[in-house]
């Protein structure tokens, strides 16, 4: 079990890595696809990273109605409580 | 409600008559008034003949044969002869012309092919000449009376959603088929650059042994986005499909995989308009 401080610290170094965002711009209220230009397809590759540092296998379908940071960390808290 | 009627009339006229003022007196060629049933037929032949084939021929195909791979490489082979032989029948009537250079590039195992999007038939021109490959093509035909049975017979694979896509597409090239893809999504909008979408760079990353460009110009355009069937143009329009060279993907590969497909996708972004760009000037001085 992670705490939510260390979700968020997983996010945002997974974005961070994958995206060549600078670390100031994630914040919990940044919108993926406005604020931090992260598409469907990006999705799908972030998904996958996070599965890896996690240790879990996850379905996409499980972040379908992410739309900003917070609503991923909490999708991801969900998850490891299952 | 009323009000939103008149704002639409009142448009709809200005855009008449700014139609009438801009175009200038084009000369109606090629037997302009045999093209214009011709190709009311064509679409009429379409529609026909998909929706008997998605319903007697294919799935008496499906039901015959025994593993999922067999019956569809023979769905595809016959929804390939199919757009040949409509491609063949577009010509015969007067529609069109074309010229495909570079065909046999097309259809190696784990290819990915990648081509603009200018018009409605683009896909019947690929499909029909690389009759096995598989093709990502827009959700909705999966639900279209007309098209929803070659589709699902053929295997196609439906656009969204996302993930799902990914996920089946770089599967069909882990396997080694080939794959027809539109990076634009849908056809270039007239007047405006390609809009690539990185799905098509993140797919050939993901599963892909080769790339393979194919530029696709149409001249004068025609069947392009929001263009009703009937405006057709002025001269008999000549299609040409142009396969490019193999574009390799293993120097894009050292990246995280959303870095390298932003790369490979603004490569190609480039390339295409470079390569359209350089067949339209060659168009425009021809036709002085």
């Amino acid at each position: 079990m992670k705490s939510r401080e260390e979700i968020f610290d997983t996010v945002r170094c997974a974005l961070v890595e994958l995206f060549e965002l600078e670390a100031p711009a994630i914040v919990p209220g940044a919108r993926f696809d406005d604020d931090l230009e992260i598409d469907s397809i990006d999705a799908v590759d972030l998904i996958e990273h996070l599965s890896r540092s996690f240790g879990r296998k996850v379905s996409p379908r499980d972040f379908r109605s992410v739309r900003t940071v917070q609503d991923l960390i909490d999708a991801i808290d969900r998850l490891q409580e299952r | 409600m009323t009000r939103g009627r008149v704002t639409k009339l009142h448009e709809d006229v200005s855009d008449l008559l700014d139609s009438l003022a801009e175009s200038p007196p084009v000369k109606r060629t090629d037997q302009y008034w045999l093209r214009l049933p011709a190709t009311g037929i064509c679409f009429l032949v379409f529609g026909v003949a998909g929706f008997l084939l998605g319903i007697f021929v294919l799935p008496v195909i499906r039901l015959f044969s025994f593993d999922r791979l067999r019956g569809q490489r023979m769905a595809r082979a016959v929804v390939g002869g199919g757009l040949r032989g409509f491609v063949m029948f577009m010509r015969s009537v007067g529609v069109l012309r074309y010229e495909f250079v570079g065909r046999a590039k097309l259809g190696r195992p784990g290819q990915i092919v990648v081509a603009n999007h200018p018009t409605l038939i683009d896909v019947v021109f690929l499909l029909g000449f690389t009759p096995h490959a598989t093709c990502i093509v827009k959700a909705g035909l999966f639900t279209n009376l007309i098209t929803r049975g070659a589709v699902n017979a053929a295997g196609y694979i439906p656009n969204a959603p996302a993930d799902e896509m990914i996920h089946a597409a770089q599967r069909a090239l882990e396997e080694g088929e080939s794959l027809v893809i539109f990076p634009e999504g849908s056809r270039t909008v007239p007047g405006q650059p390609m809009q690539m979408q990185r799905g098509a760079a993140n797919l050939a990353l993901r599963g892909a042994r080769v790339l393979t460009p194919v530029f696709i110009t149409c001249d004068p355009p025609t069947l392009s986005k929001n263009l009703p069937w009937y405006r057709i143009p002025p001269r008999r329009p000549t299609f040409t499909l142009r396969a490019g060279d193999d574009i390799d993907l293993e120097t894009y590969r050292h990246a995280p995989l959303p870095i390298a497909s932003r790369r490979l996708n603004s490569d190609l972004a480039g390339l295409f308009a470079g390569q359209l760009q350089c067949e339209t000037t060659a168009l425009n001085s021809r036709a002085q």
